[in-house]
């Protein structure tokens, strides 16, 4: 399990090195994921903690509006119940005003795998066994919307801190029991172009 | 650029997998001395055959059951009561039985009424006020008769998708009646009271509240003191006493329905602290009680045939026999025969109790693991006819 995350982990630092000459741009956030209805609350405890990383392209640009393209790792922490880990890609559209503040709504789609926190017993034989988890595979579709502000208002290139409300969904969840499941994440995270030299 | 590694690592940390608990094996010893016909009842095989293909065949991690009939008293068990110590469940073992609680509620509140305390034909608002009236709709309107049930029409606080969710947001939350009735707040009715019969835990939150508020104790308190000093149910309490007991069996959940389970025993049953759910128990008390509230041994005769006053509703699950509702009890034609029971489900738990009315025998199994695949030896039709076949003679 650990091995896989440091395997997605390491196409991350190889894909920025790759990228010699044009600044690559990353999306960086913390985020606390929550099972909860979307747009009933904004913030939930106790904190499952997430991160993700990412980077996007322009499909679509104009100095006030485009519409793009992302490419995540996501991964969560769900205390008691499980781990989760997503590579997803979401169609995105900004606009973005003269004097920095920019406006977001994204819909993704990806793969998530969970794994859970607890040990899990497997039954063979009659019996059950303490045997590794190999995870379970789930969908996930994502609708996010985001307020965020560019610290150099005049630059296409200028940093973003940005807070993102996510809604996403999980399917399938517990077959029989509850089908589909609902999650928020409410993400705190920065856009940032990384050049040759602050890759050093 | 030493960020992503970093991230990496952090990643790394806490993708642990929390280990089991260690727990000694004595700390699962228990006394119990009773007469037992285990070794000599004529259907023994039988039964412990019937054990065995649920934790053999249908993925059950530990079932225990109890059968008093004519041939006297049986009591069985097979699997486990901890896969991560690899502990054999026994049948003084304590677990959470859920709802069954109900039929505890009900007598209690047929023997305050016993007492002069209160009426059935009462509106619970006559002696509750505040938000738990005023903001669940038919609150102000029900009696406690239309509670005990299920006749209010009052929404039950479980079909809330948002306490669905928040339950599985935080699975180790103590959840106390205000809590739980927050979701039932400003929720429509499913009818007018008296117009139909629906399933409703918030009934019994209410009741539980209204137990609390004429005898000014907690919950606990009044069940120890009224049912099990006296029938010296010695393995039975409420969680709202001591929620997660050391020698309670561990609970085990299929949630994603493939026979992977993981431990459920600190997730919270939402339930601790009130009258719909809460119980700890095992079979060989449940029937103790479930027998003497039968013989007339806890309330009047009068007041049972009370409580098995049938209704029925207008609509009946159609995967399940048609169930007639009595207050805190349900009747059933079976192919084994006419039947009183009761249901209760936790997290990682599952127990039934059922009384045959035309022979006497007293049926009670529980389990420690449910949902998912699970479900299907427990607690389906088909489950359930088959552990009651296997008990007739």
């Amino acid at each position: 399990m650990s091995k896989t995350i440091l395997l997605l982990l390491s196409f991350v630092p190889l894909y920025v090195y790759g990228q010699k000459r044009t600044p690559v741009l990353i999306n960086l956030s913390f985020f606390n994921e929550a099972t909860a209805i979307p747009f009933t609350q904004a913030f939930s405890t106790p904190i499952h903690p997430g991160l993700q990383i990412g980077t996007e392209f322009n499909l679509k640009s104009k100095p006030s509006a485009r519409l793009f393209q992302t490419a995540n790792l996501n991964y969560f922490y769900h205390h008691r119940l499980n781990h989760g880990i997503s590579l997803y890609s979401e169609l995105g559209y900004e606009q973005r005003l003269q004097f920095g503040p920019a406006f977001s709504a994204l819909f993704g789609l990806g793969y998530l795998h969970t794994f859970a926190t607890a040990e899990e017993f497997i039954f063979q034989d009659g019996q059950y066994l303490n045997k590794n988890d190999r995870g379970n595979a789930r969908l996930l579709a994502s609708l996010a919307f985001d307020v965020g502000f560019y610290v150099k208002k005049d630059q296409s290139n200028s940093p973003k801190i940005f807070l993102r409300y996510q809604s996403w969904l999980e399917y399938p969840y517990s077959p029989g029991f509850i089908p589909l499941m609902t999650h928020t994440n409410l993400h705190l995270g920065t856009k940032i172009f990384l050049t040759k030299k602050n890759l050093k | 650029m030493k960020i992503i590694p970093t991230l990496g690592l952090l990643m790394l940390t806490l993708f642990s997998c929390q280990k089991g608990e260690v727990i000694s094996p004595n700390n699962y010893t228990c006394n119990f001395n009773f007469e037992n016909s285990s070794q000599s009842h004529p259907r023994r095989s039988k039964y412990q055959a019937q054990l065995d293909d649920m934790t053999q065949h249908g993925g059950v991690v530990g079932v225990s059951m109890v059968v008093q009939d004519e041939d006297g008293l049986w009591l069985g068990t097979s699997g486990k009561a901890d896969l991560y110590n690899n502990i054999d469940l026994q049948p003084c073992h304590i677990t959470r039985v859920g709802s069954t609680v109900k039929m505890y509620t009900a007598t209690l509140i047929l023997k305050l009424q016993e007492e002069g305390k209160l009426n059935l034909d009462q509106k619970i608002a006559e002696h509750l006020s505040g938000d738990a009236i005023k903001r669940i709709k038919n609150a102000e309107k029900a009696t406690i008769r239309q509670l005990l049930q299920h006749s209010s029409g009052i929404y039950n606080y479980i079909q809330s998708a948002q306490f669905q969710t928040a339950s599985i947001n935080n699975l180790i939350k103590e959840w106390h009646a205000e809590d739980l009735l927050h979701y039932a707040y400003d929720k429509p009715a499913y009818f007018e009271p008296d117009a139909d019969i629906r399933y409703s835990n918030t009934n019994y939150i209410l009741l539980g509240l209204l137990i609390e508020k004429i005898e000014g104790k907690a919950l606990y308190q009044v069940f120890e003191e009224k049912i099990f000093q006296p029938l010296q149910l010695k393995q039975t309490l409420f969680a709202g006493k001591n929620p997660v007991p050391s020698n309670i069996i561990r609970g085990y959940i299929d949630l994603y329905s493939n026979l992977q389970v993981i431990e459920s025993t600190y997730y919270s049953g939402w339930d601790y602290y009130t009258a719909d759910g809460g119980l700890i128990s095992n079979p060989y008390d449940m029937t103790v009680f479930f027998k003497a509230l039968m013989l007339g041994k806890i309330i009047t005769p009068a007041s049972l045939q009370t409580m098995l006053s049938w209704k029925t509703p207008k609509e009946q699950d159609p995967e399940f026999y048609p169930i007639q509702y009595g207050l805190g009890i349900f009747r059933t034609e079976t192919p084994r025969g006419v039947v009183y029971f009761h249901s209760g489900d936790a997290i990682g738990y599952y127990a039934n109790m059922f009384y045959f009315p035309e022979d006497g025998t007293t049926v009670v199994y529980a389990v420690n693991s449910n949902y998912g695949k699970i479900d299907h030896a427990v607690s389906t039709k088909n489950a359930i006819e088959k552990i009651l076949l296997a008990t007739k003679k």
